[in-house]
C-alpha cells in the first residue's frame, strides 16, 4: 500500500444550492464519498478495519445555507487529469451541485479566516430604518449566547463580524456580511440572524411571510483575500 | 420548490426527508407525460426509502414513457403540523406538485399499523378519506403490498388493490388507464370495473358483504357477473428477466437500509406454519448467480455503496448461494465492499459461509429458532433441531463472533409453559457452547433472546387460531423473564399491546374501517412508532365504534367459516392450510419443497419453478 504522503492532493471547489441547503454536513459527507466511488476516482482510503474514502471539507456548511464556494480535499492514488476529475464528479452530482474548479492545493484550510455571505431577510416589518439599525447593531458590543460542544457561553458577536452592509431592496433587505470562520472563532450565520431577531423585533413571528436566505459567496484568508 | 414548502422546512427536523432532488430520482417533462402516479409510503422517508418493493415499482412504472411516477412519504408530525397550519397539501418529492392532482395515488401497505398513517395521507392530500365520497376528478387510490392479502379493514378507503407482485401488474393497470383516457371511455367506475377483469386486481366496492347475527360473514360475493369471485395474486415468472432497479435513488439522509439490496429469490421452501410471507410468496423463484452478480456490479457502479445485502426470506436456501457469493467476493473485496447475508438459517450455516460473511463488521449473528422446545418447533414446522443451532453458534464463535441473537415467539398455538421455559434452556445451552471452546473470542459472549408475540395471519395454517389474550401474553413474558437467570443472556420482549392491535387488523373485516376513520379523526397515526402508539386510546375508539377487538384477535375460527380474505387466492389451497393446521396439533412436520412436494397448489402459478418437482 502506498503511504499517505505519496498520494496526490486534489482540491474540489463546488456549489450546493436550492433544496440541497437542507442536507446536513454529515449527510453531504457520506454522499460525497459515494459520489467519488461512482466517479471511479482512485481515491485513497483510510486504513483499519473499516476503510473509508478519505475526504476533508473546509468549514462545514450549516443546514439552511446555500453556497458557491465549498471546498473539498481528497488524495488520489494514481494521477488523473484535473479536468477529467471535474467531469467525472459533475456527472455524478445531483442537479443542485456544480463542480466549479478542480486544482492542486497550495494552502491549507487552516488559513481560512473569514467567509463572505449574502443574507436576505423577507418580512413585512422591514422599513427604511431597518438597514441602518442592523449596520449599527454590530458596531458596538452585542451579547449573544453561543452554544458549542463544550457548553454555552456568552460572546460579543461584534468581535466576530468584520463587515456588515445592509440595503433595502424591493422585496427584501439584503445584507452583505463578512463573518469570522477561523476554527478557533467560527461564527454560524444563524447566530448573526439570532442577534438581529433579539435586538430588532423582526424575523421572530414564526409565520411563513417572515423568512431569510443565507448564501456563502467566498472563503477568505486572514487578509480578506479570496482563499484558494 | 414551492416557496411555502421551502420556508416551512426551516422549522422542521430532518428537512432532508422532504426535499427530493437526490441523485437517481426520475424527473420527467410534465407536458409530455399522460399519467402521473404518486407512489405513497405511509411511514417516514428513512423507512420508505429502504423498501425494495418501492424501488422496483418506481423504476418499473417510470420505464413507461407516458407515465411519471413520483415518491411521497408520510410527513413526520412536526412537518404535518406546519403543512396543516400553512395550507400545504401532501406533495410529491420530485415535482412538489399536490398529490390530489395526480391520476393515481398508490399506497404501499407494508404492515397493519400503518393503516392510520395511510388514511391520514389521503386526508393530508385534501381528499375525502372514504372512496365513496371521492368524485370523478380525484385520483384513483390504489393499495398494494403484503397487507393487500387482507385489506378488508381499509377496503372502504381504497378504490382498488393490487394483489401479489406488482411490477408487471401495475404497468398493465397504467396501460388500461391510458387507453381508456385516450379513447374517451374513462370514468372512474368504468375503469375500476374494467380493472377488476385484469389478473391480480381487487375492487372492493364490487363485492357485497353480509354478516350473521354472531358477527361472522354470511355472504361475500361479487355484485356483477363479470366480476371474479376470487382474485388470484400475481407472480413474476422469471426473476432473471424481470425488471430490477439498477440505478436506485440515492438518499442523502441516512435510511434504515442504506446499502445495495439485491434480491436473490422470491418465496420460501420452508412452510413455517405461522409465516405469512412463506405462504403468500409461493412458489419459489430464483435469480441465477450470473444475473445476480451482473446486477450487483451495475448497481455498485451506479450508487457507490460499500455494502451489498443479499435479500430473501431465507438466504441459506438459495440454491446458487455458493456460486453467487464466489462471484461477488471476487470483486467486492477488492472494491472494499462488504457482503452481508441476513436471514441465515442455523441448520445450513457452514464454515464456508462463516468465512464469507466474516468480512462484515458486525460482531454478531442472528438466528430464529422461534420456539424453545423440539415439540413446539415441530408444531410450527420450523424443522430446526437444537443440535443444528448449537453447531451454527459454535461455528460463529470459532469465527470470532461473540454475540448471538436469537428470535422467538410467545403465544404460538399449542404452546405450554414448558415450551417457554425451553427458551431459557436453549439460550443457556448456547452460552455453554461458548465456554466449551478452548480458544475463545476475546469479547465476552452475549446471547440476546428477543421474543415477539404470535400474531395469527391470513393465508397461513394458523389463520383460524386465536391470539393469546393480552393478560396471558404478558404473564408468559414475565414467566420467561424469571426463568432467564444467566447473566450472559439478555432478554428483550415485544410490546404485547402492539401485537394485539396487529392481530385485530391482520384478521379484520370491513367493519373495522369505522375504527380507523375514527382514530384518524382523533389525530392518531404512526401507530408503529412507540412515541405515538396509544393502546388505551385504541380501546376507547373500538368501544366508541361498537367493535369488540377480541372478536378478531382472540376467537378460534371454524374451518367452514367464510373468511374476510377468502376473496383473495394466493395459489395455496385451503385444504393444504387445513391439513397443516391439523398436523400442528400432532406436532408433525412437513418436508420442505426441496425435499418433497407437499401439494400446496402454488405451482399452478408461474412457469418452470426451481423447487416444484411436479412442474419440472
Amino acid at each position: 500500500m502506498v503511504s499517505e504522503k505519496e498520494m496526490i492532493p486534489v482540491r474540489i471547489k463546488f456549489s450546493k444550492t436550492g433544496d440541497l441547503m437542507y442536507i446536513s454536513h454529515l449527510d453531504l459527507s457520506r454522499t460525497m464519498q459515494r459520489i467519488i466511488v461512482r466517479a471511479g476516482i482512485d481515491i485513497w482510503y483510510s486504513e483499519g478495519f473499516n476503510p473509508q474514502p478519505k475526504i476533508v471539507f473546509a468549514v462545514p456548511l450549516p443546514v439552511g445555507v446555500e453556497s458557491d464556494c465549498e471546498l473539498l480535499d481528497i488524495r488520489i492514488n494514481s494521477p488523473m487529469e484535473l479536468d477529467e476529475i471535474a467531469e467525472r464528479i459533475q456527472r455524478n452530482f445531483p442537479s443542485e451541485m456544480k463542480v466549479l474548479e478542480v486544482y492542486t492545493p497550495s494552502v491549507k484550510f487552516k488559513n481560512i479566516g473569514y467567509i463572505d455571505y449574502t443574507i436576505k431577510l423577507y418580512s413585512p416589518k422591514i422599513d427604511n430604518e431597518t438597514a441602518g439599525k442592523i449596520e449599527n447593531l454590530f458596531k458596538s458590543e452585542c451579547k449573544i449566547v453561543k452554544k458549542s460542544k463544550s457548553g454555552e457561553k456568552e460572546i460579543n458577536i461584534s468581535e466576530y463580524v468584520n463587515l456588515v452592509e445592509a440595503e433595502k431592496k424591493d422585496d427584501c433587505l439584503e445584507i452583505h456580511a463578512i463573518l469570522s470562520a477561523d476554527s478557533e472563532k467560527y461564527l454560524n450565520p444563524e447566530l448573526f440572524i439570532d442577534a438581529i431577531k433579539q435586538n430588532l423585533d423582526i424575523m421572530n413571528s414564526g409565520m411563513i411571510d417572515e423568512y431569510y436566505t443565507i448564501f456563502r459567496n467566498k472563503m477568505l484568508d486572514f487578509d480578506l483575500k479570496e482563499f484558494r | 420548490m414551492q416557496k411555502n414548502i421551502s420556508t416551512i422546512l426551516k422549522s422542521v427536523q430532518k428537512p432532508g426527508r422532504y426535499t427530493g432532488g437526490e441523485f437517481g430520482q426520475i424527473v420527467k417533462d410534465k407536458s409530455k407525460t399522460k399519467m402521473r402516479i404518486a407512489f405513497c409510503f405511509p411511514d417516514t422517508y428513512e423507512i420508505g426509502m429502504s423498501n425494495l418493493g418501492m424501488k422496483i415499482l418506481y423504476g418499473a412504472l417510470n420505464q413507461m414513457e407516458d407515465v411519471w411516477c413520483e415518491r411521497v412519504f408520510a410527513p413526520w408530525t412536526d412537518m404535518e403540523e406546519q403543512m396543516r397550519k400553512n395550507n400545504v397539501p401532501l406533495f410529491a418529492l420530485e415535482s412538489k406538485d399536490n398529490v390530489k392532482d395526480f391520476d393515481i395515488m398508490a399506497i404501499s401497505l407494508q404492515y397493519e399499523l400503518c393503516y392510520t398513517t395511510a388514511v391520514n395521507m389521503i386526508d393530508l392530500a385534501g381528499l375525502p378519506i372514504y372512496a365513496k365520497d371521492r368524485g370523478e376528478d380525484t385520483p384513483v387510490i390504489l393499495g398494494g403490498g403484503p397487507c393487500a392479502y387482507n385489506a378488508e379493514p381499509v377496503a372502504d378507503f381504497f378504490d382498488i388493490f393490487s394483489i401479489g407482485e406488482g411490477e408487471e401488474a401495475l404497468c398493465e393497470l397504467s396501460q388500461l388507464y391510458l387507453d381508456m383516457k385516450s379513447n374517451g371511455t374513462y370514468t372512474k367506475s368504468a375503469f375500476l370495473r374494467e380493472a377488476s377483469h385484469l389478473k391480480g386486481f381487487y375492487v372492493p366496492s364490487l363485492y357485497n358483504v353480509e354478516y350473521n347475527a354472531d358477527g361472522t360473514i354470511k355472504l361475500f360475493e361479487p355484485k356483477f357477473e363479470d366480476v371474479p369471485e376470487t382474485v388470484e395474486k400475481r407472480v413474476v415468472e422469471d426473476l432473471n428477466t424481470s425488471y430490477f432497479p439498477l440505478k436506485p435513488v440515492m438518499p442523502y439522509i441516512e435510511t434504515v437500509h442504506d446499502r445495495i439490496m439485491l434480491e436473490t429469490f422470491r418465496g420460501c421452501i420452508r412452510g413455517c406454519r405461522f409465516c405469512q410471507a412463506g405462504m403468500v410468496f409461493r412458489p419459489v423463484r430464483e435469480k441465477s448467480a450470473e444475473v445476480l452478480n451482473a446486477q450487483a456490479q451495475e448497481i455498485y457502479k451506479n450508487t457507490g455503496y460499500n455494502e451489498i445485502s443479499l435479500t430473501s426470506l431465507s438466504i441459506s436456501d438459495y440454491s446458487c448461494l455458493n456460486e453467487a457469493t464466489d462471484l461477488l467476493l471476487d470483486w467486492t473485496n477488492r472494491s472494499k465492499v462488504n457482503l452481508s447475508l441476513p436471514s441465515l438459517r442455523a441448520d445450513s450455516f457452514t464454515k464456508e459461509l462463516m468465512r464469507k460473511v466474516s468480512g462484515v463488521r458486525s460482531s454478531g449473528l442472528t438466528f430464529a429458532p422461534e420456539a424453545g422446545t423440539q415439540r413446539l418447533r415441530d408444531a410450527i414446522n420450523k424443522n430446526l433441531y437444537e443440535e443444528d443451532l448449537l453447531n451454527a453458534v459454535r461455528l460463529a464463535f470459532e469465527g470470532g463472533k461473540s454475540q448471538v441473537k436469537l428470535y422467538f415467539m410467545n403465544g404460538l398455538p399449542t404452546e405450554t409453559y414448558e415450551d417457554i421455559e425451553g427458551i431459557s434452556v436453549l439460550a443457556k445451552h448456547v452460552v455453554d457452547e461458548f465456554y466449551k471452546m478452548h480458544v475463545r473470542p476475546k469479547k465476552p459472549v452475549q446471547v440476546t433472546v428477543s421474543v415477539s408475540c404470535f400474531v395469527p395471519k391470513p393465508h397461513t395454517p394458523f389463520q383460524w387460531e386465536p391470539q393469546d389474550t393480552l393478560d396471558s401474553l404478558i404473564d408468559k413474558q414475565k414467566f420467561l423473564g424469571e426463568k432467564i437467570t444467566d447473566r450472559k443472556v439478555r432478554y428483550n420482549w415485544h410490546e404485547a399491546k402492539v401485537s394485539r392491535l396487529e392481530a385485530v387488523f391482520s384478521k379484520g373485516d370491513r367493519r373495522l374501517s369505522k375504527a380507523i376513520a375514527t382514530a384518524v379523526g382523533k389525530g392518531m397515526h404512526f401507530d408503529a412508532w412507540d412515541e405515538y402508539f396509544d393502546y388505551d386510546k385504541w380501546m376507547s375508539v373500538f368501544e366508541e365504534c361498537g367493535i369488540d377487538p377480541s372478536f378478531y384477535a382472540n376467537r378460534k375460527i371454524g374451518f367452514d367459516e367464510i373468511l374476510p380474505w377468502d376473496v383473495i387466492d394466493i395459489g395455496v389451497n385451503k385444504s393444504f392450510l387445513i391439513s397443516e393446521n391439523k398436523k400442528a396439533y400432532e406436532s408433525k412436520t412437513t418436508p420442505n419443497c426441496k425435499e418433497k412436494c407437499s401439494g400446496c397448489g402454488a405451482n399452478k402459478l408461474g412457469k418452470e419453478l426451481t423447487w416444484c418437482p411436479k412442474k419440472k
